[in-house]
């Protein structure tokens, strides 16, 4: 709770600093003090101490799982501001409405890690979502930008028409918005009628693979990623995709039981979808943007697997994919945003001219290709372990490493460029808190891949 | 047959007949009309359900202001049949599949509805739906969820300053 209420108040303080503050970065001084204080009230609430008392009616229910999640994504948030505060500055005028539209998104992000029931899922969703269709349109000269924006808001509009049509089903069937257990509301009776249940849960399942961009529902992704400004894809990708997985999980850990085996049917298609449309269209990508957005999408693939196995070991798997993928990728965009040409040839020669950029840069890609003793070797064999615990396909499991396998091919083009082609980059000049903050990530990348129980022991005092 | 069963029935009917025809109306101008009629009928539905305040409701928000402004919206951008994109035919052809796919399994569901027959959520009372009930279950049990709405309004008003501004 003291998350919702300290990012809600947040969004306020940042909205008034555009009044009062001229300096803009002082605005992100401001941002970057008030996720501190963001993570300060969410430690706190993790350990029992409430800003407010709050009767919540049962909306709302705290676990260490969702509180640890908030930790995370506002601790990446903050490493964000850190590193791309100054480019946001430069993406449009209205510097401290972007930072305001930021604390929202991250107010639904705290709802979306401790809904207890669909309407709270249906407005921490929409709370996620609307500050970033007006983000992607944020750099309002841009054509593509005011594309992708349009693109991702109709889209967007669709998806949530699928979710409400699944939750009325659901009421329908249920007489309450939460998944089949609890007390009927006063003044219904209260009976079962499954095949009710199951069409809205498949509409439920629909709309949230939409949200974290898994095939057949990715379509919007390239576009808008793409398409909107960099330091925004780069929130985009992390933050808000990790949150829509924590929903995702904690959504459909309450109920697999309902559909049964064919569950897994689903979830294997479409996790085999995710992986085979992500990873096969970023080798033919020439812009590193577009190669990140597809990359952004198979490794949504790979959380998957915390759906399809749904056991203890899904729960710190995904956890700990949030934080490796998070971290990789707000490095690789920290340094995209310096770089002026996105395509991969852009990166010819940066370890000889920026050898700081180019060896983060590396640790990052090896950290998302699944290389060991970086973080994401570990995620990904904690989702991998999970399907095998929980008794899945093996099939499955020798599928995915193929794709892990595929995906070193992109990831190894932009080493291969940086460090083995001959080529002058042109690089926006990068002071030195920006190197020290690339090493400090670079570095806790590789201690969580040598160390991953450090960050999971979190989890549980 | 009661005179609430055949108000509901005309009224589904109705509901079902001007919800296809903002489908295949060719103007949109057209289409938005159709749709007004739809909320006029499910309008009904609610005042037969016993529930005054919504019908209101969705009448002066829904048929009065969001249907006014989208009217206005069509004539402005003077849509008419020549400017409507082509869709390629593989294009049309993945949309028949989906939604057939889609229309299967909601028909599936209607031919249970024997079963389905008093197993739904029921009204135990009457007047759940009065502007005082709706009141009081508003701030009383659903409180937080009201609250946190306003996130989502200032938000979505932050963006329209933000998208509207120069």
């Amino acid at each position: 709770m003291n998350a919702i209420i300290v990012s809600a108040l947040l969004g306020v303080l940042m909205m008034f600093s555009g009044i009062w503050v001229k300096n803009r970065a002082a605005i992100t001084n401001i941002a970057a003090a008030g996720l501190l204080l963001l993570v300060i009230a969410n430690l706190l609430n993790t350990y029992g101490v409430w800003v407010i008392h709050v009767n919540t009616h049962g909306m709302l229910e705290f676990q260490q799982f969702g509180l640890f999640f908030n930790t995370i994504a506002f601790t990446a948030t903050l490493l964000y501001v850190l590193l791309s505060g100054r480019d946001m500055e430069r993406t449009g005028a209205d510097t401290a409405e972007y930072y305001a539209l930021v604390f929202f998104v991250l107010c639904g992000v705290s709802i979306l890690t401790s809904f207890n029931g669909l309407l709270m899922l249906f407005l921490g969703i929409e709370i996620l979502s609307i500050p970033l269709y007006i983000l992607t349109g944020a750099d309002k000269k841009n054509l593509r930008s005011n594309e992708a924006s349009l693109k991702y808001f109709l889209m967007g509009c669709f998806s949530t028409g699928i979710l409400l049509m699944g939750i009325t089903l659901i009421y329908g069937a249920t007489g309450n918005f939460s998944f089949g257990n609890s007390q009927p509301i006063p003044g219904t009776t209260m009976v079962s009628a499954p095949f009710l249940e199951v069409a809205g849960i498949l509409l439920v399942f629909v709309s949230m693979a939409f949200k974290v961009s898994a095939a057949p529902f990715h379509f919007w992704t390239p576009d808008v990623y793409d398409g909107a400004p960099s330091v925004f894809t780069s929130f985009m990708a992390t933050v808000v995709k990790a949150a829509g997985f924590i929903a995702f999980v904690r959504l459909f850990s309450m109920h697999t039981a309902l559909m049964g085996p064919s569950w897994r049917i689903i979830v294997t298609f479409v996790i085999i979808a995710t992986l085979l449309v992500g990873n096969i269209t970023a080798v033919f990508q020439q812009s590193v943007k577009r190669m990140l957005a597809y990359s952004s999408i198979a490794q949504a693939g790979f959380m998957l697997f915390a759906l399809y196995s749904d056991n203890d070991l899904a729960k710190e798997g995904i956890l700990l994919y949030s934080i490796a993928y998070s971290l990789a990728t707000i490095g690789i965009f920290a340094i995209l945003i310096k770089m002026n040409d996105y395509t991969f040839d852009g990166f010819n020669g940066l370890a000889k001219t920026h050898p700081v950029l180019a060896a983060a840069n590396t640790v990052f890609l090896l950290s998302l290709a699944g290389i060991p003793l970086t973080a994401g070797f570990f995620a990904k064999y904690y989702m991998l372990a999970s399907a095998v615990k929980a008794g899945g396909s093996i099939w499955l499991v020798i599928i995915a490493v193929i794709f892990a396998a595929v995906s070193v091919y992109y990831y190894f083009r932009v080493i291969q460029a940086m460090y083995f082609k001959e080529g002058t980059p042109s690089v926006v000049p990068t002071g030195k808190s920006f190197h020290t903050l690339l090493i400090i990530t670079a570095a806790a990348i590789i201690l969580i891949g040598l160390f991953p129980s450090w960050v999971l022991n979190f989890l549980y005092f | 047959m009661s005179t609430t069963e055949i108000l509901f029935y005309f009224l589904s009917a109705l509901a079902v007949f001007s919800a296809i025809m903002v489908l295949v109306s060719k103007s949109p101008v057209h289409s938005v009309l159709w749709l007004i009629v739809v909320f006029f009928t499910i309008s009904g539905h609610y005042v037969l359900l016993n529930a005054q305040f919504l019908a209101i409701v969705n009448l002066i928000v829904y048929a009065g202001a969001i249907m006014v402004l989208f009217l206005f919206v069509i004539m402005l951008m003077n849509l008419n049949t020549q400017t409507e994109p082509q869709k390629h035919i593989w294009m049309k052809l993945a949309g028949v599949i989906s939604g057939g796919c889609f229309l299967m399994v909601l028909i599936s569901l209607v031919r249970q509805a024997g079963d389905m027959q008093g197993k739904t959520a029921l009204m135990k009372t009457g007047n759940i739906g009065l502007i005082g009930n709706l009141g009081k279950a508003l701030f009383q049990d659903y409180v937080v969820p009201f609250e946190i709405t306003s996130v989502l309004f200032l938000s979505a008003m932050v963006g329209a300053v933000v998208i509207g501004k120069k």
